[in-house]
């Protein structure tokens, strides 16, 4: 699964401060180029404030992080031009055609875009002359995707992008960042999800109470539970309820 | 030259959306264009038209002379002597003026404009008024004594070594309503340049749209300068409208140069959107902006000449009044507008805003925050 071995983000001891409370505790990591990695925990974890250190959002108090080579602390405007960014509940300006945001957001790291295709590839070309508002929460978390890559970012955050979303829209949002990976991005994805995490991750670092407390491909960290004698209480059946979902509502997009 | 390009596309693109997205918000559209006229049209009413002062009176005609006749006659045309012609009765008249509706009532007694010594008529008419009505009685018998002096040189050719010529001061033909439209000017500057950002900027950001720019490579000055030219084009154009509506429906006598009044124009807008971009730049969310914006709008509203003339104010107050940010903003528009003067004469008001305008950036870059 995992195309090279360069890491392209590394995370050394990184630490966050609020006040006197330490949300991250000394966190490292690698991120391989190239691949999915995803960073697990439950709410409060430190997930999103990991984040907003490797995108050069908040000051880091401890330990260090580069990305492609560049020191985040010193090179914050590099590392923003090296990154893509999908919020976790993505917003825009209200009365703004679709086609205007994309060309805006090129605008901001100065480059001039044909917005149509940024919109076509998350199927949204019929929504060209839309405004966000007029968008559905999956709509609008692909058209969020969209502007996140429209200046070639070779690093792509999301965070807990489908919260909220129907099981059609999350799977067509996992397809959405499988196609952003085989172009070459590297995705950093946070989430709560662990099917989502399965799925879609090839390595995933296991976070609590602001620390990293497992770090390894999905199918070998279930492996080393198992070793350790867990079973499950019931039998695993063959399918579960999503499965039943999917088969009677299908696949296809509802917005 | 590309990295010049490159610098200024953000701020491009971000005015060319900001523009357009304006004329499709109603609200906005509203608040910006439509409201200011309402005002406008409200104190444009109040204060325009010919300023000539005029008195309901009621006339009593007791004399049966072709003087006091004629006399009558002539008054229903006066434009300073409205004469209500319903009322035939003294206490018709006192009721009317015991309620203020009527200013005065004239009477001609009997006998007013007979001849009686064989030369030319002669009379005495009194005025009744009201004693809450002092002044408009006080003035009324100085005209009815004007008008009556009139007549008499008529009957006797008599020397006058002595007269008085009474001038007004202001320029020819400037009414009322010239002065009150750069108050009104002032005004809507003052709404556009304040009220607009601190509700924008800090719905944007609890709405997290301002932390999403933030994840880009904009800049904050990039940000600041392509929201102050959307907003000085959005200004312009509001003014633009208002000027217009004021010389198509009130007569506005336009004295000076329209680059004077353009320039001073943008210059206002970008000092006063630089207050509302500090607040709102700097507030966290719109409870904390709203207060702020009241705080510092109504003491310039009535501090800086919007509503009345700064010139009424206690002396001390005015030299005080000179420094605040509006001040100048509506004198140079004044003095452009009312008194034909050009923009480069008006360099102590420039100065003024020259210097606030530099101050409020400086404070609006320090404390700006885009969560």
């Amino acid at each position: 699964m995992v195309k090279t071995f360069k890491d392209i983000v590394i995370a050394k001891s990184l630490t966050k401060k609020y006040g006197k409370k330490t949300v991250v505790k000394g966190v490292s990591f690698e991120v391989k180029e190239g691949e999915i990695f995803g960073i697990l925990g439950p709410n409060g974890a430190g997930k999103t404030t990991t984040l907003e250190m490797l995108e050069a959002l908040r000051p880091i108090d401890g330990g260090s992080a580069s990305l492609d080579g560049f020191d985040i602390a010193t090179n914050p405007e590099k590392i923003k031009a090296l990154i893509g960014v999908q919020p976790q509940t993505p917003s825009f300006e209200e009365k703004t055609k679709l086609t205007e945001l994309i060309e805006f957001f090129a605008a901001t790291y100065g480059e001039k875009v044909d917005p149509m295709k940024f919109l076509e590839d998350v199927q949204l070309a019929e929504k060209a002359d839309s405004y966000p508002e007029q968008l559905s929460g999956g709509q609008r978390q692909r058209f969020s995707i969209a502007t996140a890559l429209v200046h070639g970012p070779k690093v792509f955050f999301l965070d807990e992008p489908t919260t909220g979303l129907d099981p059609q829209a999350r799977r067509n949002l996992w397809e959405l960042v499988q196609q952003v990976r085989d172009r070459g991005v590297t995705v950093i994805i946070t989430t709560h999800y662990m099917d989502e995490a399965e799925l879609l991750c090839d390595r995933v670092a296991v976070m609590d109470n602001g620390k990293i407390i497992a770090l390894d491909t999905p199918k070998n960290l279930i492996q080393a539970l198992l070793r350790k004698g867990f079973k499950k209480q019931m039998a695993v059946e063959q399918a579960n309820l999503e499965d039943v979902f999917i088969d009677l509502t299908g696949k296809a997009l509802r917005d | 030259m590309n990295s010049i390009r490159k610098t200024l596309l953000p701020i491009t693109t971000f005015v060319r959306i900001d523009v357009k997205r304006l004329f499709r918000d109603k609200v906005a559209i509203f608040f910006v264009f439509v409201f200011p006229l309402i005002f406008l049209l409200v104190f444009g009413t109040i204060f325009g038209g010919d300023n000539d002062i005029s008195f309901k009176v009621a006339l009593l005609n007791n004399s049966k002379s072709d003087f006091a006749k004629s006399f009558a006659e002539s008054s229903k045309g006066d434009k300073v002597l409205r004469v209500d012609e319903k009322i035939t009765t003294l206490d018709q008249a006192k009721a009317k003026m015991n309620r203020g509706e009527l200013d005065a009532t004239i009477i001609l007694p009997e006998g007013f404009g007979d001849v009686t010594n064989g030369k030319y008529p002669s009379g005495e008419a009194q005025l009744l008024y009201d004693q809450n009505n002092e002044s408009a009685g006080q003035t009324l018998s100085s005209v009815l004594d004007g008008i009556f002096k009139g007549i008499n040189s008529q009957f006797v050719a008599n020397e006058t070594p002595f007269t008085v010529k009474a001038q007004s001061t202001a320029t020819e033909g400037l009414s009322r309503f010239d002065y009150t439209f750069s108050g009104l000017l002032g005004f809507t500057l003052l709404s556009l340049g304040i009220f607009g950002p601190t509700t924008v900027f800090p719905r944007l950001k609890q709405r997290g749209v301002l932390r999403r720019y933030q994840t880009t490579t904009i800049k904050v000055w990039q940000y600041f300068t392509g929201n102050v030219i959307s907003n000085a084009i959005v200004g312009l154009l509001a003014v633009a409208l208002m000027f217009i509506t004021a010389l198509l429906f009130f007569d506005l006598d336009m004295r000076g140069d329209y680059f004077s009044f353009a320039t001073i124009t943008i210059l206002g807008v970008t000092m006063l959107f630089g207050i509302g971009l500090a607040l709102g730049g700097w507030a966290k969310n719109e409870n904390q902006a709203a207060p702020l914006a009241q705080l510092v709008t109504f003491p310039m509203m009535f501090l800086s000449g919007v509503f009345f003339p700064t010139f009424l104010m206690p002396e001390l107050l005015q030299k005080i009044t000179k420094f605040i940010p509006l001040t100048p903003v509506i004198d140079g528009i004044r003095m452009i507008v009312t008194e034909g003067r050009t923009i480069f004469d008006i360099g102590p008001q420039l100065l003024v805003i020259g210097g606030w305008t530099l101050i409020i950036y400086i404070i609006a870059f320090k404390v700006f925050r885009w969560e």
